[in-house]
């Protein structure tokens, strides 16, 4: 019998991927999203279950094409696009004359799915909106990508969505940080943002969910929909119990830092090269861990005996200490073996005993285990050199998400959507780029 | 008014949507799943029609239940349960007897979609896996959200919760200021994260289907895809072999924007191109009655700091810059705005009475999403799935009770109606129909 991971990895290999369909072929999906990182997720998303992205960028390349850490760019990208920009058809647009919006209208009435992010109200006037395309094709899917959404009393609030927006007001700095210690106020005393994109990447995450659901809708009905994601609610929603908790205890969470006031213990705790996770928070898995750091007796202990005990947070902070005075002497690699000698032993709930080293990035890179899992993708482009991108994360043995391109300059396939797709003659073509349209 | 808020005022108006059709009518699916990440997928796929049925152990049941914040119960009920599993039908199987795995093996025909998320080859060893199901249900999508994967070094005997994938995907080393710790999210966002990618994958898996007429296996593990979600993280440790900094509040690819401290509080300001800079320029040097259009940090941090949110607020409309303020659950609660929009969802249940929750996130105009009902107590929906879906006699579910195949909730708060609400069958029935 060949062993259950083994057949597992045969069955989902990513490795194996290029030979097997994929979840979205004929699904097209027009980007229109400048300056706008939400959207380029949703439809990397989509792409990598291989629909076919078409990204449109202002003539002279789309302004998230600069954005990037410390000056840093390659063929005049930044660090941001390259990393996203998978897996699509680079075209260049200026919606800013009539002909520029007619082959807008053209490409809309060819494609399953609009991704946009210029706020539906303005669409809507420019003649590109929503109303005005499903007209022409009452099966378009339109997702529209905003800070506060497209409709309701706060939707005609003006801001130019982004990321930092769509944290504050998730409700999540909120509640991830340092609580106010002694006045004044330290800087690091404060709701703190994620530090990567998170709330435009998961504002894309639930686009491309929206998107596939209505595709779901469609396959049975024939009917396109509009989708309205907004990037605050998007993270909002991972903001757990935010609103059973004012509902029924009337009250609003505040930061603990590294603590949690559900559970505990469930924080980061020092060792000798650097933190680690630790958790034991149900009854069962805490007498494990009281038997791994070899204090038993302290199961016993008022502070500590009860889950309700443990999440007080005086008692948080004093098991924090007990935890550290053992896990000071140890190192990350070092305490996840104790764990797992010990739990291995164990099954159900008293094996609920869960740890990982705070990994910074390059120690991730250098272990093992995501290059087995085909995590990473390295790509060496003509244009672009040797790139190193995050693959798609699922496995899956029937259609697997893959990467098949990397980024192209702005323009790049013109001639090929225009000429391919639309049917423009070579003529047309040269008339629309002389005039700058594209 | 324009064409668009005359379609949208029509079109998401709160009011019709329980007459309007669901995106995912239809579709069946089986959890048997615990806490949070497997929980939270199929609560995403419930809110938009999928018919969801939450398979735990008798008594007990999800541990999930017993996760209560500052440990306080709310009708005998976790309030940190109730947002993960809304819209499911709950039943109490102990799969680990041989006929309690044929119980779930009889729903998993029935099914379009299993989700778990037991430690890796937990369900094989059961016999309930997806190489054992799929030969009884060829069509079904097997999805197994785990912390490691089901293959690889890491699959064996490593447990993870949330903060694992925080931890040892590189998310926290980037989240926090750079002169102190790194920075577990107060929020379980390693498990939402990871959830909302496996609800996509198994929607890109249903449409497949349609096509191809094949179910499959699906791997989702929580670290990868928090490792996705680092945007230009690897490419930039790729291209110079260093590692990407802890910026604190400051979004170092649009500076200045970040979260700025005022006299009230706390607010994002946000500039994302050159009229939203030149806008905040502007502003902040007739602030200071001089030239210098040096945008740094340090200069909106003066500017924020003797000012209350509202004020800069109004500022950044009328020059042209972006604000937001910083929010927490009360200002969430109490926002018309998340209220009209359903963000903010107004629920009566039938057990529970008025229960407001998190609603759907995307808005569908055409088949939206929506809250039917909030979580139900350990083995609540036995009698309708077991009698209704599975055609079994009262007689055949007493018996499989009384061998303690199926089961109800322990007497304990977290697994137990709310007192005085003992339902007896006919009002479990009542509250799905």
């Amino acid at each position: 019998m060949i062993p259950y991971p083994d057949r597992m990895k045969e069955a989902t290999d990513p490795g194996k991927a290029p030979d097997k369909p994929e979840a979205l072929a004929g699904v097209r999906v027009l980007e229109y999203c400048p300056g706008h990182f939400g959207g380029m997720v949703a439809a990397s998303m989509l792409g990598e279950f291989g629909a076919e992205v078409i990204k449109v960028e202002p003539p002279g390349g789309d302004p998230a094409r600069a954005y990037t850490p410390e000056g840093m760019t390659i063929g005049g990208t930044g660090l941001l696009f390259l990393s996203e920009a998978r897996n699509r058809r680079f075209v260049t647009l200026s919606l800013e004359s009539e002909e520029g919006k007619a082959v807008f209208r053209r490409l809309a009435k060819a494609s399953d799915v609009i991704v946009a992010s210029e706020g539906a109200a303005r669409m809507e006037e420019l003649g590109i909106g929503y109303t005005a395309l499903s007209a022409e094709n009452p099966g378009l899917v339109f997702l529209a990508l905003s800070t506060y959404g497209s409709f309701g009393p706060g939707a005609n609030r003006r801001v130019k969505d982004s990321d930092i927006l769509c944290q504050a007001l998730s409700g999540t700095p909120h509640i991830v940080g340092e609580p106010e210690g002694q006045f004044p106020p330290k800087p690091h005393e404060a709701p703190t943002r994620l530090g990567n994109w998170h709330g435009w990447f998961v504002q894309g995450l639930w686009g491309a969910f929206g998107v596939l659901a209505a595709l779901n809708f469609r396959a049975g009905t024939g009917k396109g929909q509009f989708v309205d994601v907004s990037g605050a609610e998007g993270l909002m929603k991972f903001a757990d119990y935010n609103i059973t908790w004012m509902h029924t205890a009337g009250k609003a969470r505040q930061r603990v830092g590294n603590f949690d006031p559900a559970v505990f213990p469930y924080t980061y705790i020092r060792c000798r090269d650097g933190h680690t996770f630790m958790a034991a928070y149900n009854d069962e898995a805490f007498e494990s861990l009281m038997n791994i750091i070899g204090q038993p007796e302290l199961v016993r202990d008022s502070r500590f005996s009860t889950p309700a005990s443990r999440v007080r947070i005086e008692n948080e902070k004093a098991l924090l200490s007990i935890l550290e005075e053992w896990s000071g002497n140890l190192t990350a690699d070092e305490i996840l073996r104790a764990v797992e000698d010990y739990t291995s032993k164990k099954s159900g709930p008293g094996a609920a005993v869960v740890t990982g080293r705070v990994n910074r990035p390059l120690e991730t890179l250098a272990e093992e285990n995501w290059r087995e899992r085909g995590c990473f993708a390295r790509v060496d482009d003509s244009t672009y050199g040797d790139l190193l991108l995050a693959a798609p994360p699922w496995k899956m043995s029937g259609t697997p998400a893959r990467i098949k391109s990397v980024c192209r300059p702005a323009g790049a396939d013109n001639r090929e959507v225009y000429r391919g797709l639309l049917g423009l003659s070579p003529a047309e073509v040269d008339s629309l780029s002389s005039r700058g349209t594209i | 008014m324009n064409d668009f808020r005359r379609f949208a005022d029509a079109a998401f108006s709160l009011s019709g949507i329980s007459a309007r059709p669901e995106a995912l009518s239809g579709v069946r699916v089986v959890e048997l799943a615990t806490r949070i990440f497997g929980p939270a997928t199929t609560d995403y796929l419930g809110e938009f029609g999928a018919e969801v049925i939450k398979v735990e152990l008798p008594l007990r049941g999800d541990l999930m239940r017993y996760v209560a914040p500052e440990g306080y119960f709310w009708k005998d009920v976790s309030p940190a349960f109730l947002p993960l599993n809304r819209n499911k039908l709950h039943v109490a199987i102990d799969v680990r007897m041989p006929e309690g795995k044929e119980l779930f093996t009889k729903l998993a025909e029935k099914s379009d979609v299993v989700l778990e998320n037991l430690r890796a080859g937990t369900m094989d060893e059961w016999g309930i896996g997806y190489l054992q199901l799929k030969e009884r249900n060829p069509r079904l999508i097997y999805a197994a959200n785990s912390g490691f994967g089901q293959w690889g070094p890491y699959s064996r005997g490593r447990a993870s919760y949330d903060a694992t994938a925080q931890a040892v995907s590189g998310f926290s080393a980037i989240t926090g200021f750079p002169d102190q710790p790194p920075l577990k999210a107060g929020f379980w966002v390693g498990d939402y994260t990871g959830a909302l990618f496996s609800a996509i994958s198994i929607l890109a898996a249903l449409f497949a289907r349609r096509r191809t007429g094949e179910g499959q296996m699906i791997d989702v593990s929580q670290a990868e895809t928090m490792i996705r979600s680092l945007d230009w993280t690897w490419l930039y440790s790729g291209l110079t072999g260093r590692d990407r900094r802890r910026a604190g509040n400051r979004d170092v690819l649009l500076p200045p924007s970040g979260i700025y401290r005022c006299a009230d509080g706390f607010i994002a300001i946000s500039a994302r191109d050159g009229g939203e800079r030149a806008a905040l320029a502007k502003t902040l040097s007739a602030d200071l009655h001089g030239n210098d259009e040096d945008l740094t940090p340090e200069r909106v941090d003066d500017f924020a700091s003797v000012r209350t949110s509202a004020e800069i607020l109004r500022l950044s409309e009328e020059a042209g810059f972006s604000a937001a303020p910083v929010t927490g659950g009360r200002e969430q609660y109490h926002d018309p705005h998340l209220r009209a929009r359903g963000t903010v969802w107004e629920l009566d249940d039938p057990l529970y009475g008025r229960i407001d929750e998190f609603g759907p996130a995307p808005k569908l105009s055409e088949s939206p999403g929506r809250i039917k009902w909030t979580a139900k107590p350990v083995g609540y929906h036995n009698e309708k799935v077991f009698g209704d879906l599975l055609g079994m006699s009262s007689g055949e579910i007493e018996d499989l009770a009384g061998k303690k195949v199926i089961g109800k909730w322990a007497d304990v708060p977290g697994a137990r109606p709310p007192k005085g609400e003992q339902p007896n069958k006919a009002s479990a029935k009542a509250v799905t129909e």
